[in-house]
């Protein structure tokens, strides 16, 4: 993060969410030279890896978007207990009857062990809330990451002193225990405890301790960019030509550290997801009956489903291993675009 | 050196301080009442305040955090249950036992998991990552690049249920993963823990996979290599003498992380394989409210995690001569 001869970024032309955004191209038509988001686009189309993961990324997303629709076409919903429903359709423990899981034409990806919720539409609606939480924590920790990172860069001093001391004991929290024990706590802030916890207060309560917790790799580098372009001669210029701390930072520094942004909430996202999940793995994130990526886990590890049929335990598994590597491949390409001297 | 070492631990020892005051915090901020859980059926207003004086519940918060400060450097005898010696939690509310012998008592089995991970991730992944860096851009390489790629996507949630469902449930090939203590029977320890470090150091061994063979071949193209190669050099003796040492610093950080923070208890993992580690210790002590434990576990946690900080910064000293501690 020393060398700052690398950094290019179009600013307004690029999109935080990851994927370019088309305003790119009708900017082409206006302009006669490429601006750096334009030659960043160009590099991203022509990487195939790229493009497919991108494909492949917001396939995912569209699920999530589009699970109340799909399942609305398909027939069912994931609230639906088929073991009290339909009986016939499960043996004595609570498994299916029919092999791999009861996958029939009617259940495309079977029954789950136990309550006998429909698999399909539990996993759309599951991948829906997990990808909720997480792009609510990446914007919150992005955020947060420009906020304190780039005023600890460019302002220095005090400032820089105090953000890089909470920083350093950030850092040290144990944090999937911190996670475990602030949970109830934070629930607790919304509800008393005699109260059923609405599912919207678990969801905020993970979005807020992942986010306590997260920013700060975001935030580090930021802070190694904005100090880099402090020394710059553009900065010189501003500040010379009597223009404040406030507009350097948002129109001199901030279109210049769209590269690290970009590339760095591409690899968090990802990140996010697999925290979430794994809170709701351990039981302290979403709880049965709201549908969610990590409490299929749980379900799966159960002996129930070990030691009968482990059919279900590959859909939430397979699903969340694409959507990973095809996240890390998109960080990849998105990297690789910004910044072609970078060697794989 | 000295100078570093003292700084650096006096830093430690601060954010230690503040990490307790906020776990103390975080611990009444939880309504539930810790005496409810103990006093069972037979509950009444007397005997909840009772427990809660036995407690020293009934104190004002900075008194306890400050009882707990002073018990903690001193040591104490207050206790009902019986002496509590210098590095003194208190004693848990659930279990009744001394949470800094609870905590010794956990450490073998964390500790064996992480070591046995270790080891396993290291040689496994630092091996593929150079062997891929060396033959990069053959089959070799692909491979162990995508196979890296799809194995460090994979989550212990997922892993390891798996490997319990075929290795133990489906072919009965392995008993159930449990902690044996080594010293007892070093037979039944390995083959205890083997399912878990397997899963473990799968996932572990694909990410230093895939950074010991970006940050070597990135090495490669320094230019005191190069030059190195130029002077007739043979290309291996450049590799395993000049480039590997550079490429080691980014990996000895990471490492250093890594086992601090598996080292403060791979909650995860051990509740996946029910292993009685620190990490399902810590999940013990969140579920019943047991503020001495949860006070041990985190502050032990966070001790582990800032104690591979200060020792990966002291190894870079080694490693490149061109940091200087300062």
């Amino acid at each position: 993060m020393t060398s700052p001869i690398d950094i290019e970024g179009g600013g307004a032309s690029v999109v935080v969410d990851g994927e370019p955004g088309p305003e790119t191209k009708s900017e082409a038509v206006k302009l006669e030279g490429r601006s750096p988001g334009q030659l960043m686009w160009m590099r991203f189309k022509r990487d195939r890896t790229g493009v497919i993961s991108a494909y492949v990324v917001g396939f995912f997303f569209l699920i999530g978007l589009l699970a109340p629709l799909i399942s609305k076409l398909y027939g069912k919903d994931p609230y639906t207990v088929y073991a009290d429903e339909r009986p016939e359709l499960f043996d004595s423990a609570g498994v299916p009857v029919q092999p791999n899981g009861g996958i029939s034409s009617e259940f495309w990806f079977g029954l789950e062990p136990g309550n006998g919720y429909d698999v399909f539409t539990k996993l759309i609606y599951g991948i829906r809330t997990s990808l909720m939480i997480s792009v609510a924590v990446t914007v919150a920790v992005v955020v947060t990451g420009i906020l304190l990172g780039v005023t600890a860069g460019y302002l220095g001093g005090k400032a820089d002193y105090i953000i890089g001391r909470v920083i350093d004991f950030l850092l040290a929290f144990p944090a999937q225990l911190f996670f475990i024990a602030s949970m109830p706590v934070v629930v607790s802030l919304f509800v008393s405890p005699r109260d059923e916890t609405p599912t919207y207060v678990r969801v905020v309560a993970l979005i807020l301790v992942q986010w306590f917790l997260g920013w700060m790799g975001l935030g580090r580098i930021l802070r190694g960019t904005a100090l880099a372009l402090r020394e710059r001669e553009f900065i010189e210029a501003a500040k010379v030509s009597g223009a404040s701390p406030w507009r350097i930072i948002r129109k001199e520094i901030l279109p210049n550290i769209v590269t690290p942004l970009l590339v760095q909430s591409t690899y968090l996202l990802p990140g996010f997801v697999t925290a979430e999940a794994g809170l709701s793995f351990l039981g302290v994130g979403i709880v049965e009956p709201t549908p969610d990526w990590g409490q299929m886990f749980s379900k799966a590890s159960t002996e129930l489903v070990m030691q009968n049929d482990i059919t279900y335990m590959f859909f939430p598994g397979i699903s969340m291993i694409i959507f990973v590597v095809a996240f890390n491949l998109l960080g990849d390409s998105v990297r690789d675009a910004f910044d072609p001297k970078t060697a794989r | 050196m000295l100078r570093f070492l003292v700084r650096r631990t006096l830093g430690a020892v601060v954010i230690l301080f503040l990490l307790s005051i906020v776990a103390f915090l975080l611990f009444f901020g939880v309504p539930r009442d810790p005496a409810l859980l103990m006093c069972g059926k037979t509950c009444n207003p007397d005997s909840i305040a009772n427990i809660h004086h036995v407690l020293g519940l009934d104190k004002s918060i900075p008194e306890q955090y400050w009882i707990f400060l002073h018990n903690l450097v001193l040591g104490s005898d207050q206790f009902a249950q019986g002496p509590c010696p210098a590095p003194c939690f208190g004693y848990s509310y659930h279990t009744n036992e001394q949470v800094w012998e609870t905590l010794m008592d956990r450490l073998p089995t964390t500790f064996s998991l992480t070591l046995g991970g270790a080891v396993c991730f290291l040689i496994v992944g630092l091996g593929t990552g150079l062997l891929a860096a060396w033959r990069r851009g053959t089959l070799i390489d692909k491979a162990a690049t995508g196979g890296a790629m799809v194995l460090s996507s994979m989550q212990i949630y997922f892993l390891g249920p798996l490997a319990l469902a075929v290795l133990v449930y489906q072919t009965h090939w392995f008993d159930k993963p449990a902690y044996n203590e080594f010293t007892q029977d070093p037979a039944s320890w390995f083959t205890g823990l083997i399912i878990p470090w397997v899963v473990l150091s799968t996932i572990f061994a694909a990410q230093y996979t895939r950074m010991a063979r970006s940050s070597m071949i990135e090495q490669l193209q320094e230019e005191h290599v190069r030059t190195a190669r130029a002077k007739g050099m043979s290309r291996r003796y450049v590799f395993f003498r000049y480039a590997w040492r550079g490429s080691l610093i980014p990996i000895v950080t990471i490492f250093g992380i890594d086992l601090g923070s598996l080292l403060g208890g791979a909650i995860i993992t051990e509740t996946t394989f029910s292993l009685p580690g620190l990490g399902q210790l810590a999940v013990q002590s969140v579920f019943f409210s047991d503020l001495p434990l949860l006070l041990g576990v985190m502050l032990f946690s966070a001790t582990m995690i800032l104690l591979f900080n200060i020792i990966v910064d002291a190894a870079y000293a080694f490693i490149d001569p061109r940091v200087r501690l300062s």
